[in-house]
């Protein structure tokens, strides 16, 4: 194991290497802009009263990140499925592809397990599960719906995938999630999301080190802004 | 008994919510489509310079047309959605239309404000990043999700987040790097950065007796970025962390990632 001076010896010699591109680069600058102007103004016959325009840029409102809560069915393989409640954040790269972040939490009971192991298997009866994660989805179909003759809303059926953690237990287990979902845009602002997800993670929590396959299904409401 | 009163609540106030906005919908379709034209700023008007403006039913390119605005047409922008807009004419229709249509299309005034100017200047100020990236760490996979500012041309401050998962315990890592780009401006850009975090080790249940380790932590990274187009870049990289564990022992781990982000 290498001691922590020769460490720090060696960061300090790759932080120079780092460096020594920008050292080059501020060498290479055109000389000072005072100069310039010196000569300029004793040289100059004419000088210009040019009245600056003030420009406005145009400013236009977008809704590219959204923010939403939703709530549903959270299953936990071996354990039973209770309600989850969420909230998401999303952001619109381009009109195929989007990230979202999510952050939740459902409750895990081994109620079951008690009625034949007295000690049961947590700590108590209900212990709390939370989870993040951050994926990447992509609208796959695009398309409209049609309420009466008077309405066509946007709608996309999308597919996601992404990482995160999930803890339960005071263990966090680094976890993948995937599914697909519908998403329907009341206005340009609300929408309604109803999503199917698979949340798979590791666990030894019943004495064997297993995969988990860990469904949810939630429906919640999104608000578009910026 | 409090907590299903709160419940149900939540749950009314959700079916309430989606209620409100299709009422809203419905308010959306109005009887007198020259209302909204009326309300606007003649100051923002555009004028129509390419041949004709497609107007989409939404915000695609596979909504299908539905209008065309010809050229000479003074237009209003409402929204923007990813690269569509969202677009008013003076007859009161609303459609939307890609921003390479509007690339040429100038203010009433006739003044130089384009959009074409618009979309450089927002590749050339694209500070913000964010991306995910797989790879190994000591031989045990990681993942990292990390968050970048571009602070000028060649030096960003970027955090991460990551976590390895092996077998018998799961690390969990932060840290924050300064880092230099020195050829920002190239498709392929190597980039070296230093940085200190946090780094905690949580043994599995099931090993008897492990005590869960908290340091801090130190790294250096070298990597390489590829620009694939204006918001979407890969990216590899291989970095070296030391973990001050006490103050005579240090543990040195090494990983190697790769990973997509993108420009917001």
């Amino acid at each position: 194991m290498p001691t922590t001076p020769s460490f720090i010896a060696r960061i300090v010699v790759l932080s120079l290497f780092a460096a020594l591109p920008c050292f080059a680069m501020a060498a290479g600058d055109p000389p000072a802009v005072g100069d310039a102007t010196t000569t300029a103004d004793q040289n100059q016959i004419v000088v210009p009263e040019v009245t600056r325009r003030d420009i406005e840029p145009p400013q236009f409102p977008s809704n590219d990140f959204d923010v939403g809560a939703y709530f549903g069915t959270y299953s936990t393989q071996n354990f039973g499925a209770s309600g989850v409640v969420g909230l998401r954040m999303g952001y619109n790269i381009t009109e195929d592809f989007f990230v979202q972040g999510v952050l939740a939490r459902t409750k895990v009971s081994d109620k079951n397990y008690r009625q034949i192991l007295p000690g049961g298997v947590f700590p108590t009866e209900t212990e709390r599960l939370s989870y993040y994660n951050l994926s990447a989805g992509y609208n796959l179909l695009p398309g409209e719906v049609f309420v009466g003759t008077r309405y066509a809303m946007p709608f996309h059926f999308y597919l996601l995938a992404g990482v995160g953690s999930t803890r339960l237990d005071n263990q966090k287990h680094a976890t993948v999630n995937f599914g697909s979902g519908m998403r329907l845009f009341f206005t340009d602002r609300f929408s309604m999301q109803v999503d199917a997800r698979d949340h798979v993670f590791s666990m030894d929590l019943l004495g064997k080190r297993e995969r988990t396959q860990n469904l949810e299904f939630t429906v919640g409401l999104t608000a578009s802004f910026f | 008994m409090i907590k299903t009163a709160f419940k149900l609540l939540f749950i009314f106030s959700f079916w309430l919510m989606t209620l409100c906005s299709l009422a809203a919908r419905a308010a959306d379709v109005v009887d007198d489509p020259t209302a909204l034209v009326r309300e606007q700023d003649p100051g923002q008007r555009l004028q129509v310079t390419d041949p004709y403006l497609e107007m989409h039913t939404g915000a695609g390119r596979a909504y299908p047309v539905f209008f065309v605005v010809p050229r000479g047409q003074g237009v209003w922008i409402l929204l923007r959605h990813t690269d569509w807009y969202k677009v008013l004419t003076e007859e009161g229709k609303q459609g939307w239309v890609n921003r390479d249509q509007l690339a040429t299309t100038l203010t009433a005034s006739g003044a130089q404000k384009t959009f074409r100017d618009l979309m450089l200047d927002d590749y050339l100020n694209r500070k913000v990043q964010l991306g995910a990236a797989w790879g190994e760490f000591k031989n045990e996979p990681m993942l990292k999700i990390f968050t970048s500012y571009r602070l000028s041309e060649t030096l960003s401050v970027e955090g991460t987040l990551g976590q390895v998962q092996g077998v018998f315990s799961g690390t969990n890592i932060w840290h924050i790097n300064i880092i230099s780009e020195p050829w920002s401006d190239q498709r392929i850009s190597p980039f070296f950065g230093i940085g200190l975090g946090k780094f905690s080790n949580l043994p599995n249940q099931s090993l008897v007796g492990a005590a869960p380790t908290n340091a801090q932590l130190g790294d250096a990274t070298f990597g390489v970025r590829y620009y694939l187009n204006d918001r979407f870049i890969l990216r590899a990289d291989y970095s070296i962390y030391t973990a001050f564990v006490s103050s005579q022992r240090s543990i040195e781990y090494r990983a190697a990632t790769a990973g997509i982000s993108f420009f917001f």
